[in-house]
């Protein structure tokens, strides 16, 4: 068994694009796991958000409001203050993508798009520009580029300090893809890992594979278990630390 | 508790700083690396490179401390605050 060859189909994206016209259309894992997972959450949220007679639909409801209160009083207004309410809807979209998006790896067949960088980077990107477009709005350009300086810093420190802190800001947005894409991929990982030692310890003798199978399952339940919390806890912190740093943005000193 | 009363964002910003301290120092190393290639002086830029994403990275730290104790001493009582300061 090549192990090299089958973690790669496992883990990596696959490309089985078409080629019109001489310009290649990638149709990928990744790219139809979002647009999949992104149709599921349409047509669920539209039928959600629409008012209900009956009680599992006003279940349903109260459900969706305890979601959209816990964004908002327990991560935009403790970080950002009032003046995030009107962000209220991006994060409430920017968690249950996140969460939705790493959920769908859990399912057999698909992949989670996460454990992909360039579409944490989008992420993370969005983010960027949430935190770029508040500084603007909030304090105009001018103020925006004079909030990069921290208060006290005597004026001749100003050009080393600038190019620092913008550079930080750039690094701290840039950790947020990285923390999330991280995550998702070991995980993924770690749980084929575990798996495949079943087969290289029934390559040497048939006995130490099936002697071993039962424990790494057990092994595996427990790591399968630790990545439903992580996917939960990822999706929780992605949208925590964008509301940090927009919070920041708006409330400089 | 080791890490005293800290809230969880506070919690939050001490977790991505190690993070952030080693994507600065790639960051630079990735840089440097780059202008190497495209002047041909290696090594010379991928050290200052590493050397400049060393300074950010002790940088970041330095400030992410300096902000959590700032926030620290708004939240303790008056006299800790007159104490510190």
């Amino acid at each position: 068994m090549d192990i090299t060859e089958s973690l790669s189909h496992h883990i990596l994206d696959h490309d089985w694009g078409i080629t019109l016209g001489g310009f290649h259309w990638p149709v990928t894992t990744h790219s139809v796991t979002i647009l999949a997972v992104s149709v599921v959450l349409l047509i669920l949220l539209a039928w959600a958000a629409r008012p209900h007679k009956s009680r599992n639909g006003r279940l349903v409801t109260a459900l969706l409001e305890e979601y959209v209160l816990f964004i908002r009083d327990g991560l935009v207004v403790p970080n950002m203050g009032e003046e995030g309410k009107s962000l209220v809807p991006y994060f409430c979209t920017l968690f249950l993508f996140i969460l939705a998006v790493n959920l769908a790896g859990m399912i057999p067949g698909m992949k989670s798009a996460n454990a992909n960088i360039s579409v944490t980077a989008a992420l993370a990107l969005c983010s960027g520009g949430l935190i770029v477009y508040n500084g603007l709005k909030f304090h105009g350009f001018v103020g925006f580029l004079k909030s990069f300086i921290p208060s006290g810093t005597p004026w001749w420190l100003v050009p080393l300090i600038f190019p620092l802190e913008v550079v930080s800001t750039v690094i701290k947005v840039s950790v947020l893809a990285i923390r999330l894409f991280a995550n998702m991929f070991s995980g993924h990982v770690a749980l084929l890992c575990l798996l495949f030692m079943i087969f290289m310890l029934g390559q040497t003798h048939w006995a130490a594979g099936a002697g071993s199978a039962v424990p790494i399952m057990v092994l595996e339940l427990f790591m399968t278990c630790l990545e439903l919390l992580v996917a939960f806890l990822q999706a929780y912190v992605f949208t925590l630390l964008t509301a940090i740093f927009t919070g920041a943005v708006i409330h400089t000193h | 508790m080791p890490l005293g009363s800290f809230s969880k964002k506070e919690h939050v910003a001490i977790t991505t700083l190690g993070l952030e301290f080693a994507l600065a120092e790639l960051a630079g190393g990735a840089a440097g690396l780059w202008l190497d290639k495209k002047w041909g002086t290696s090594p010379w830029l991928f050290l200052l490179g590493v050397g400049l994403g060393f300074v950010l990275g002790m940088y970041m730290i330095i400030r992410g401390a300096q902000s959590l104790e700032s926030s620290q001493n708004n939240a303790a009582p008056k006299e800790i605050k007159n104490g510190h300061h």
